[in-house]
């Protein structure tokens, strides 16, 4: 087992090694044969890092605890599934999982229906590139198939606060995401490498992006569920840079999905979008290396300044690698863009949109880094905390709110000033309807009031977008209305796949802007009898009582609860002392309405009948798990559905092909 | 006569000169200085009225919680570079126990306490094992200097 496992980690250097070496004499000597090989090297690269993780996987389930990783994660009493997913509980596994998903992704890749196309020599190379980096850092940094001297009798166990099924997704989730950008990122560089300007790489790797967007939303969304269930502080999110790290390259992707439109049909911001795809790409690096070297005081403590510096390094290369890339052929790509030719039209309202993205991005990413920024230049490290990135963020992503109401009402080309006012009718109604409204019911907070009245307002604009698509097609048809609709979305599933992320968005928005604003916390220490009120809530603790479950003692507070005057039942707020750890854990209670969570935490106890509580009603928290799921769905249409537009502005300029295959 | 693209993108640049004005303007109000516990204990005086950060180990011996006012007091130290008294008003995190890293913002008071206004401890999500005895630093080093020798 041993020997399997780290000849596996050795053979995937020396495979990737050699077929990066059969990829450059195959382009060289233009030979089929060497290009051949080079394919089976990713082959055979997917195969040995699926040895190697079921392999892990394997050792991990029947607890062979000689192994250090499987002894630092698990132990016996484990669960089968959290012994599983203890995979990627650390750095050795996480690091596998991820040579395991980039191998996988290349091979898919390199045997697509694409495979002839000249390009794919370059871009296997570059996957296997990152590939070689993978298990480089495995074989010399953080193996996971190291032996432990003598075998423990029991392994450590895992840390309570990961056994929770937001913690079997999350890390998955997001690494897909992460692994996926590699692909439209090497497709991009071939593409400048063989001096190809059209789009093409674009359109080979639409689904590719998508689907990676799909999976950093997931991981993003999860994490905050996660935290908000079982970290106990009552939020979702709190800037650290950990959760910064995941955000960034999300905002610059979410930037690319739009700007490749204007590439894809008008021909324009090709630099902009290569130079796009590649920040996200090195967002990624940049985020593992962030989470993984410690080099920020954050309360995630993943510190392993070796495994940052291996991070580093590569991040740098790729990073210069690309830019000598992009300057040597900027002359290339600017000869054939298209100019834009009107100041009023969908192409600058999309413009505006990466440009705002990618400003949200930067003030993420300057807050994030600023403690490195000001240490450097006054010695003296200073945390921007939350407070700063609400500040930042509020307006940013107002603006942004306010453009996804305002953006599919604007024609492409040269947009009807008139025309445009008119389609804003009804949505801007909407949005000044529910200003009303809320202030009627004597909602305060000025800029929550705004916010939401923005969200409704672009809320309005996508019903609005529904509506007309779904009526123009009765007209047309004469079909009913399901079927009109269903129709209707399914021939434009790109369109409407995106108009449901929006949509999305915007109850995530309500949740968000809601919870930001009218959450209410309490903190108070009662007697057996007593009660806590707060809002329409009134809490009455009875009594504290002990129980042990799978050998891990229990402690639960028993409280029955009324809303409005109803009683609406118990609420069971729990510590959990774990076998295997020291510190006992927090398990949240919710009690959830379709409007607010009243959530509460035992904190703390002096004797059965004197215990402190937390106590936070969170209004809409629910809406924002909710968008999440919306925004996945919405994506995964966008995905399922759906073909590159046709160009109906492109001039094909007879590029010459390298190869000689012709496509 | 400029282009209209050249107007956009002029336009455009404006655009970010503004929002990155208005980045440096909020920063130094919510920012709040990291400083180590020996430079506190040390010199504390010098930081009255910043908003600080700290990180220490727990004295678990010093913990003091009065829960009918939720007041919690304890002590933070770094091995031989000193200590720090801290008082925080609200509740007592979960793994408050021996040596576990705790992070603390706020104002140093002239007393020398500190009165914290957040009080967390290290998230233990570890990518490292926390028994380090077996792990062969001195093999690794080895490897990693013969890999840049190569």
């Amino acid at each position: 087992m041993y020997l399997i496992g780290n000849i596996s980690i050795y053979l995937g250097i020396v495979i990737s090694l050699y077929g990066i070496i059969a990829n450059i004499v195959g382009i060289k000597k233009k030979s089929s044969k060497w290009l051949e090989s080079a394919r089976g090297a990713v082959l055979s690269l997917a195969f040995v890092a699926s040895v190697a993780s079921f392999l892990l996987l394997y050792l991990l389930g029947t607890s062979q605890f000689q192994y250090k990783y499987v002894a630092s994660y698990t132990n016996e009493s484990l669960s089968m599934a959290y012994k599983l997913t203890a995979f990627w509980a650390g750095n050795a596994g996480s690091l596998l999982l991820w040579a395991f998903l980039l191998s996988l992704y290349a091979a898919m890749v390199v045997f697509s229906k694409e495979k002839k196309n000249p390009m794919m020599p370059y871009v296997s190379s570059i996957l296997m590139v990152n590939i070689l980096f993978f298990f480089t850092v495995m074989a010399l940094n953080v193996n996971p198939f190291e032996m432990t001297d003598k075998i423990p009798a029991d392994g450590k166990g895992l840390n309570p606060m990961l056994q929770n099924p937001g913690m079997i997704l999350h890390p998955v989730t997001l690494y897909m995401g992460y692994v996926g950008l590699a692909v439209p990122f090497a497709f991009g560089i071939a593409a400048l490498i063989l001096k190809r300007m059209d789009s093409e790489w674009i359109k080979l790797t639409r689904r590719w992006t998508l689907l990676a967007w799909l999976f950093l939303t997931l991981g993003n969304v999860i994490g905050g569920w996660w935290a908000y269930l079982e970290l106990g502080w009552g939020g979702y999110w709190a800037w650290d840079p950990v959760e910064n790290a995941s955000f960034l390259p999300w905002l610059t992707v979410s930037a690319f999905l739009h700007s490749v439109m204007i590439q894809e049909r008008k021909n324009m911001l090709k630099t902009w979008n290569v130079s796009l795809i590649i920040l996200s790409y090195i967002l990624t690096l940049f985020g593992t290396f962030l989470v993984r070297s410690g080099i920020l005081t954050s309360v995630h403590a993943f510190g392993d300044s070796n495994l940052g510096t291996y991070f580093l390094v590569f991040m740098a290369f790729m990073m210069l690698f690309s830019l000598y890339i992009v300057m040597t052929r900027y002359g290339l790509i600017k000869k054939d863009s298209s100019p834009i030719e009107a100041y009023f039209s969908k192409e600058s309202s999309f413009l505006l949109n990466n440009l705002i993205l990618v400003a949200a991005a930067f003030a993420v990413f300057w807050g994030t880094m600023y403690p490195l920024i000001s240490e450097t230049f006054t010695g003296t490290k200073v945390n921007v905390g939350a407070p700063y990135f609400n500040k930042v963020m509020a307006p940013i992503l107002l603006v942004l709110i306010v453009l996804m109401g305002i953006c599919p009402l604007i024609a492409w080309q040269k947009a009807v000033f008139e025309k445009f006012m008119k389609s804003m009718l009804w949505p801007m109604a909407m949005g000044v309807a529910t200003a009303i409204i809320l202030f009627a019911f004597g909602v305060k907070g000025i800029y929550a009031v705004i916010g939401l009245s923005a969200t409704s307002f672009m809320f309005g604009t996508h019903l609005q977008e529904f509506v007309r698509g779904i009526s123009a097609r009765r007209k047309a048809t004469k079909e009913n209305i399901l079927k009109a609709a269903f129709k209707l979305t399914v021939k434009n599933q790109r369109r409407y796949g995106g108009y449901i992320v929006h949509i999305g968005i915007a109850i995530i928005a309500v949740g968000v802007i809601s919870s930001h604003t009218y959450s209410t916390e309490i903190l108070k220490t009662v007697d057996a009898g007593n009660s806590i009120k707060t809002g329409d809530y009134i809490l009455t603790f009875n009594e504290l009582t002990e129980h042990t479950k799978n050998g891990n003692g229990i402690v639960v507070a028993d409280i029955d609860v009324t809303y409005k005057g109803k009683d609406i039942g118990k609420i069971k707020p729990e510590k959990i002392f774990y076998e295997t750890w020291p510190e006992p854990s927090t398990e949240v209670a919710i009690k959830t309405n379709w409007s607010q969570d009243l959530y509460v935490v035992l904190s703390s106890w002096e004797n059965k009948d004197k215990v402190t509580f937390m106590v936070k009603v969170n209004p809409f928290v629910s809406w924002i798990w909710m968008g999440g799921i919306i925004m996945v769905i919405g994506t995964a249409f966008a995905l399922i559905g759906g073909r590159p537009t046709t160009f109906r502005y492109q001039i094909n300029k007879g590029i010459s092909r390298v190869g000689g295959w012709k496509k | 006569m400029m282009s209209k693209n050249k107007k956009i993108v002029m336009g455009l640049g404006l655009a970010a000169v503004a929002f990155v004005i208005m980045m440096f303007s909020t920063m130094p109000s919510a920012g709040s200085k990291e400083i180590t516990i020996a430079d506190l204990s040390e010199n504390g005086s010098k930081y009255e009225g910043d908003y600080i950060m700290t990180q220490g180990l727990l004295n678990k011996e010093s913990v003091q919680w009065d829960a009918d006012k939720l007041e919690l007091r304890f002590e933070l130290y770094e091995e031989g570079q000193g200590t720090l008294q801290v008082f925080h008003k609200g509740i007592k995190p979960d793994n408050f126990s021996e040596d576990v890293i705790v992070l603390v913002e706020g104002f140093i008071q002239k007393d020398g306490v500190f009165e914290a206004e957040k009080v967390q401890t290290k998230c233990p999500t570890k990518y490292e094992g926390e028994d380090m005895e077996n792990y062969d630093t001195e093999m690794h080093k080895e490897m990693y200097k013969n890999d840049k020798s190569e």
